[in-house]
């Protein structure tokens, strides 16, 4: 059970967020807010593999769905505020998580062969996709070698300035990078390809079917509460 | 300068002469991708296979199959040709591990094989090879020598490769260019011609012509590199490092040491050898407190060392220079590390002996491949650490730069540092007083 999601086409995965936030309109008053944030806390217990994760989704999911609820406080209505809070966290959470279970050359194979996406923006998309995914190799690096040149932080005035740097690294590194893949590309016949084939193909499963249908009856809980309250 | 189709030619030059950036002249990218003032004109015909020289630029996908099937696809080929052309490209260049193998969990050879592999893969009709066996073993580099005289053979392909250490590859090229330290052509000439005529003035100019012996290591002034602080010796035991990839899809766990037992003592260099991939980078990070080992012990201990500390004991060149710079030019960046363990540096001095005082005020990002590799060399030997550990330090260079960085290495070990070189490098090896293999 806990596979699942790991092994779900990516199309089905992002169906899952884009109902979440369907569903999330549909939260108006405090039972249909409980209701749905309970639904889609049960499943991703059922089939979560990990915690660590999603809770950290949950902890900057929080930090919006906090300013939201305080925002509504502060403006008069405070009965409100934690069904804003709820509704903020049922919109975002589950598309934030399930977005780390999508291949990104499965996601490729589907944008462009199932729903005929343009061919070469979409090899594009994953190579740069891809690249972002190296980036904790890089920063590792980065890290490793800050720290061994006496570049590291050493207090918490220094530790902000050395985040500031080591952003910096990284968005120079992203910038080269991204001008060294894209000659490499090119070199590889992407510059002159006006039409590509897939190495792969795209399958799609009773298990994709099941999770759409799933996500779907998730996005309808607030709906089904409201209707019976 | 013109080459005709189905030609097999060598380009040769010292450290910094633009053989790379001839190379992106030919794949286009002057003017486009990799801005500058640029005249004349360039014209290539038909499919190019690049193998850039930094092994990790080529990676496009998460798993090594992928990756080599980007090419194939970018050709509009069906579904098992594209298969065929990845297991055969795969298969030539000894990769292994399988099609779902991640790239994130190759080291620096094997990027280098894999990015060969994608290259072949297209079947092209020009193959322009940026250093492609610089980080490799003799066997793999031999490997990949052959997958690339198969893949010229079967096709007629024109053949472009850069590689400072030409001796092996001149029997599978009909043509030599010899770039200047201006850039400037120098000579067009046969293999034999380049060898018989020109070996004498081509070893001044700095290339390693086959035949010559190694170079002199350079005399450094030993106050230069000479350690602030006594050094003791580093011992590993059953050390085990499991290098994980996570991702809510699963954990990769590659094994990239498994029970090693190493020492290096204070003045010896120690030269680290082993296949690509067998954790040579790995066991120096382990060594120098950069990684927590997953078990097995490090005496003396550095990994929990606050940065300054760390840094006060351990110099560090990494394999991938750029990701160790820090400063705007090149002098900051030797200065850097000095100045936050608030030891002297005789900037000047170091730039001298590696040749690049003239780029004192250069950004380091803007040097070549073999340039920012000395600035990398300078940046873990300028503060006088204790500990000194160089990945590759020698890749790039050419016969009067391999001299001065090797010089280098020595005078610290001379002076009492603990030197470690992690390399392929059998002239190094030479002069290494010890050796650790890592086996894969």
């Amino acid at each position: 059970m806990r596979r699942v999601l790991a092994r779900t086409n990516p199309l089905a995965l992002m169906w899952i967020g884009v109902a979440a936030l369907l569903g999330s309109f549909a939260v108006r008053d405090l039972p249909s807010a409980v209701a749905a944030a309970t639904g889609w806390a049960l499943a991703g217990l059922l089939v979560l593999p990990s915690w660590r994760y999603p809770v950290a989704c949950l902890a900057l999911c929080g930090v919006s769905a906090g300013l939201v609820a305080y925002s509504a406080w502060r403006l008069g209505n405070p009965d409100h505020a934690p069904v804003a809070a709820l509704r903020i966290l049922v919109l975002a959470w589950p598309g934030a998580v399930v977005v780390a279970f999508v291949d990104l050359s499965d996601l490729g194979d589907e944008l462009a062969q199932r729903l005929h996406l343009p061919d070469r923006p979409v090899a594009a998309f994953v190579a740069s996709l891809q690249r972002v995914s190296g980036f904790g190799v890089t920063l590792q690096q980065v890290l490793r070698a800050r720290r061994v040149r006496g570049a590291g932080p050493h207090g918490p005035a220094s530790a902000v300035r050395h985040a500031g740097s080591v952003t910096f690294a990284m968005l120079a590194a992203a910038l080269r990078d991204a001008g060294r893949t894209s000659i490499a590309m090119d070199a590889r016949g992407f510059a002159t390809a006006t039409r590509r084939t897939w190495a792969q193909g795209v399958p799609w499963t009773v298990r994709d079917t099941a999770v759409v249908v799933v996500a779907t009856l998730l996005a309808l809980v607030p709906v089904v509460a409201r209707v019976l309250t | 300068m013109r080459v005709d189709p189905g030609e097999r030619v060598m380009l040769l030059g010292p450290s910094g002469a633009g053989k790379s950036t001839l190379l992106h002249a030919l794949v286009g990218a002057l003017g486009t991708t990799l801005s500058g003032d640029l005249t004349g004109t360039v014209e290539v015909g038909g499919v190019l296979g690049f193998v850039p020289q930094a092994p990790g630029d080529a990676v496009v996908a998460e798993r090594i199959g992928r990756d080599v099937a980007f090419g194939p696809e970018n050709r509009a080929l069906a579904r098992p040709e594209i298969w065929a052309r990845v297991d055969r490209a795969l298969a030539d260049v000894g990769l292994t591990y399988g099609r779902e193998h991640p790239t994130s969990a190759l080291s620096g050879g094997e990027l280098q094989r894999l990015a060969l592999a994608g290259a072949l893969a297209v079947e092209p009709d020009v193959l322009l090879l940026d250093e492609p066996t610089s980080m490799l073993d003799p066997d793999h580099a031999a490997s990949v020598r052959e997958a690339v005289r198969r893949t010229v053979a079967a096709r007629g392909a024109t053949l472009l490769v850069v590689e400072h250490r030409m001796g092996p590859w001149l029997d599978l090229v009909d043509r030599v260019l010899v770039l200047g330290r201006d850039g400037a052509l120098l000579a067009d000439v046969s293999p034999d011609v380049l060898v018989s005529d020109h070996g004498e003035a081509m070893g001044r100019l700095g290339l390693w012509m086959p035949g010559l012996p190694a170079p002199t290591p350079l005399e450094v002034d030993p106050r230069l590199v000479a350690p602030a602080s006594r050094a003791t010796s580093v011992v590993a035991q059953d050390l085990v490092v499991d290098l994980t990839s996570r991702s809510m899809r699963g954990v990769a766990r590659t094994r990239a040491l498994d029970g090693v037992h190493a020492r290096l003592d204070p003045g010896r260099l120690a030269a680290v050898t082993g296949p690509s991939g067998a954790g040579k980078s790995t066991l120096l990070a382990a060594l120098g407190g950069l990684l927590v080992p997953t078990s097995g012990t490090v005496s003396p201990s550095r990994h929990r060392l606050r940065s300054r500390e760390l840094a006060a004991q351990v110099g560090w060149a990494s394999q991938v220079p750029e990701h160790g710079f820090v400063a705007a030019t090149v002098r900051e960046e030797v200065a850097l590390t000095a100045g936050r363990t608030g030891r002297t540096v005789d900037v000047d001095a170091l730039l001298d002996v590696v040749s690049l005082g003239a780029l004192a005020s250069t950004h380091p990002f803007r040097l070549s491949g073999g340039e920012q590799r000395r600035v990398s060399m300078l940046t873990a030997v300028a503060h006088r650490p204790e500990v000194v550990l160089l990945d590759e330090p020698t890749v790039g260079q050419d016969r009067d730069t391999w001299a001065a960085v090797v010089g280098l290495a020595l005078a610290a070990a001379g002076e009492g540092a603990v030197v470690a070189a992690a390399t392929h490098d059998a002239d190094v090896v030479d002069l290494a007083a010890e050796r650790v293999e890592v086996a894969p």
